[in-house]
């Protein structure tokens, strides 16, 4: 483990922690909903990790598609891999919420639905790459599919705007200004600072473990 | 509407859960690599 590595580690650790303490201790108990509204300081910053994961992926595939790069290649698997996670994480505790306060874990919503088949689409692009034994094949063929399958991401952000859904409309990242009390948001800000974190320690983890495949393959 | 702190606690459970899996499974792949390595270090040497 390089030191870069632990550092962000530890910067992961103490953001999770005082994400913890926000949502637990700082944030109030939302008026409408109660309680399980503190589910949002997990469920919000997981997608948002997941569209950066996302993001990171159609720009390395560009990359590599533009100049055969390895280490964009290896760039974009990592993200990707760590992207399905997150997202995984979205979905299941996007269904933990709903069955309290819709009274169902899942409903075939346009949001919903369309997270979903980005989670999908990322589970077969790591798919594929298992599929592909020839490694520019299958980096050429996993950054087409990474391009692509970026395309869903506005698809499933502005789906509460562009189709009637059950889920909320964007409450951030939204065109109007947030109508968020001023504790709730900073939770979720601390929330979202510490997934980042989190991602960028992950992301670094799994790339160092492929760069060491690659160099002990070849 | 009830507090439902059940729910509450299943998520983040199961988020902790989902996410310390992910980074053991990296840590344990990362260290067998790193003992492979030593391994092979040690025969050639």
């Amino acid at each position: 483990m390089t030191s870069r590595e632990r550092a962000l580690g530890w910067l992961a650790g103490l953001g999770l922690t005082a994400g913890l303490v926000m949502a637990f201790g700082v944030a109030p108990r939302e008026a409408t909903q109660g309680n399980v509204q503190r589910i949002m300081y997990l469920h919000v910053p997981a997608i948002l990790v997941a569209y950066l994961a996302f993001g990171v992926v159609l720009v390395a595939s560009v990359i590599y598609l533009w100049g055969r790069a390895a280490g964009a290649d290896r760039l974009a698997h990592a993200s990707a891999e760590v992207g399905v996670v997150f997202t995984g994480i979205n979905i299941a505790t996007g269904a933990i919420w709903g069955k309290p306060t819709w009274g169902t874990w899942w409903t075939w919503d346009a949001r919903l639905t369309s997270t979903a088949v980005l989670f999908l689409v990322y589970v077969g692009y790591l798919l594929l790459r298992g599929m592909v034994d020839e490694p520019d094949r299958r980096a050429r063929a996993a950054a087409v599919v990474g391009i692509l399958g970026a395309a869903n991401i506005p698809i499933v952000h502005f789906s509460v705007k562009w189709w009637r859904a059950l889920h909320q409309p964007s409450t951030i990242l939204g065109p109007e200004p947030s109508p968020i009390a001023t504790p709730i948001a900073a939770t979720l800000l601390v929330n979202w600072i510490a997934f980042t974190l989190l991602f960028a320690y992950l992301l670094t983890a799994r790339m160092e473990i492929a760069r060491f495949e690659e160099t002990h393959a070849g | 509407m009830p507090d439902n702190w059940g729910y509450v606690f299943s998520a983040y459970g199961l988020a902790a859960v989902a996410l310390l899996g992910y980074w053991r499974r990296l840590v344990g792949r990362a260290k067998r690599l790193a003992d492979g390595e030593g391994r092979t270090g040690n025969e050639t040497g």
